[in-house]
């Protein structure tokens, strides 16, 4: 099994190269593709109508969509072992992380309108494959200094430029995908690690005060000590920090988790 | 890696209905100016494109392109200090926040070449002569108008990103002197390919090919008297311009000429 991470800035153009993408390996594997957004999405009916390949949307709702799909990459790998290609749209909203796994592929769809490449971290750093889309909207020049400035900041990547409108490049990326290494019965490890982020205000905490803050990390790591944290689904939500948030929001009891007794 | 190309070579691919394009090859040799054109939407930019890519089998068209008789390195196509192709189209803007200056030295720097001042000043006279409103080296490149940003970008291609191979996609629209541009882009030894639907460009070449539905449909070899045609609408477009300029400067027009005066 191939394991792709496709990750980008939003309105960079990953739904379209991946829809091109799709297209060019779907003859040769069986593949299923996974849509990581905050909100809301229709990507993923899109494409397994428009491409018949299965198909699934996870929305990260009050969690981080990069520490989400980490969470959530075991599960798909687990119920997807009849596949040859997984192929993972991220949310992209953050630069400075990246759910890239070391095993498989890593592709950063960076905008070439969005600005000077190092004001990214690990999404561009640690990406293998950099896709440059709307690189049509530019002169060669700019186009020759991007590549130039991308190298700066991740001298070992590959460089593709491609258009989301007319599927440049897209064969290219799929050639990649062809050439990338199979995860199976590999042990999976992040590319970088997360942000640090635990605090009063990732517990829900809406209160701008240091002692507010602490207070509600203090009664959140309590509740965290209790716990599991195998994200296990049973109390309704789809993370133990959501549940132990909804805990101390009073939006729900804590002897809602199973495990607590 | 190769230095000139003394020629290209492009295999047939196949239309929008999937059908074989009828061509045996098209040979394109040093120095010769071909015309690519077709209604819009035929195809003309897919077969820049072609070119750009090297394509081998792999674009949407199938096309293969060779160079002096050999597939091509893969990696001709993507690394700047290797690429064989320089291309210019008509939706291009700049978007780099720097001056005219700072951004000419930053471009040679990432051509990995040693900034050379003598090189930026040159570039700059170049644009100059094909706008009509001088750019200042201090100015910012997102100051520049229309006219000014794409006079810019036509004399770094010549100057800088300096390639043995020339791809032009419709610069008639962008309010530069057209003559001056490709008087500049066009130096000897080059291959130009120019898609467009300006007849005195089209007819101002070594020959022209013809697209429609995504595939080539014919190549004429430019006659000498549609050279002659293509030297008389130009002086008309300049004729034009003169107008245009006495327009810009609130004259009124009283005059204009019937007969081509130049030889």
């Amino acid at each position: 099994m191939k394991f792709i991470i496709f990750a980008g800035t939003p309105g960079s153009g990953k739904t379209s190269l991946i829809k091109y993408v799709i297209q060019e390996l779907k003859p040769d594997f069986k593949l299923f593709f996974a849509k990581f957004d905050c909100l809301r999405t229709e990507d993923e009916k899109n494409i397994a109508q428009k491409y018949g390949i299965p198909t699934v949307k996870k929305l990260a709702g009050e969690l981080c969509p990069d520490h989400y799909t980490a969470l959530e990459i075991p599960k798909i790998i687990q119920q997807n072992q009849d596949k040859n290609i997984i192929l993972i749209e991220t949310a992209g909203l953050c630069l400075r992380c990246s759910p890239y796994i070391e095993e498989g592929l890593g592709i950063n769809v960076l905008d070439i309108t969005s600005g000077h490449p190092n004001r990214y971290g690990p999404i561009l750093t640690d990406a293998d494959i950099v896709a440059v889309s709307k690189g049509d909207l530019i002169s060669q020049a700019e186009r020759e200094i991007f590549r130039y400035n991308i190298l700066n900041v991740n001298p070992s990547c590959n460089i593709e430029e491609v258009n989301g409108l007319t599927g440049e490049g897209a064969i290219d990326i799929a050639q990649y995908i062809r050439n990338s290494t199979n995860i199976d019965g590999k042990k999976l490890t992040l590319k970088h690690s997360m942000p640090s982020a635990i605090c009063g205000y990732c517990y829900g905490n809406k209160i701008i005060s240091d002692k507010a803050t602490h207070d509600r990390y203090t009664k959140g790591k309590e509740l965290k000590g209790l716990i599991p944290n195998l994200n296990c689904g049973k109390c309704g939500f789809k993370s133990c920090n959501e549940f132990i948030r909804a805990v101390l929001d009073d939006k729900i009891k804590k002897e809602k988790c199973p495990f607590i007794k | 890696m190769i230095k000139s190309v003394e020629k290209i070579t492009i295999f047939p691919g196949v239309n929008k209905f999937s059908q074989k394009e009828k061509f045996e090859k098209i040979d394109i040799k040093q120095g010769e100016i071909v015309a690519i054109v077709g209604p819009t939407g035929a195809g003309k930019s897919q077969f820049l494109y072609d070119l750009e890519r090297l394509a081998q089998n792999d674009t949407k068209s199938k096309r293969k392109v060779f160079l002096n008789d050999k597939k091509p390195d893969k990696e001709w196509k993507s690394n700047p200090k290797k690429k064989l192709i320089a291309s210019l189209a008509q939706s291009m803007n700049f978007l780099t926040d720097l001056s005219v200056d700072d951004f000419l030295k930053l471009h040679i720097r990432a051509r990995g070449e040693k900034s050379d001042s003598k090189l930026i000043k040159e570039v700059i006279t170049e644009a100059n002569q094909i706008t009509g409103e001088p750019i200042d080296p201090k100015m910012n490149l997102l100051d520049l108008s229309g006219g000014q940003s794409r006079a810019l970008m036509i004399s770094d291609l010549a100057n800088i990103s300096i390639s043995p191979i020339i791809l032009i996609d419709e610069i008639e629209n962008a309010g530069i002197k057209k003559e001056a541009a490709i008087k500049t882009l066009i130096k000897e030894g080059k291959i130009v390919l120019i898609a467009t639907h300006d007849p005195s460009l089209a007819l101002n070449t070594d020959k022209r090919i013809i697209i429609n539905n995504g595939g080539v449909v014919k190549v004429i070899n430019t006659t000498l008297k549609e050279k002659g045609i293509a030297h008389y609408l130009n002086w008309i477009e300049e004729h034009t311009l003169e107008i245009r300029e006495q327009i810009r400067q609130g004259e009124k027009i009283t005059d204009i000429k019937l007969f081509c005066e130049k030889i």
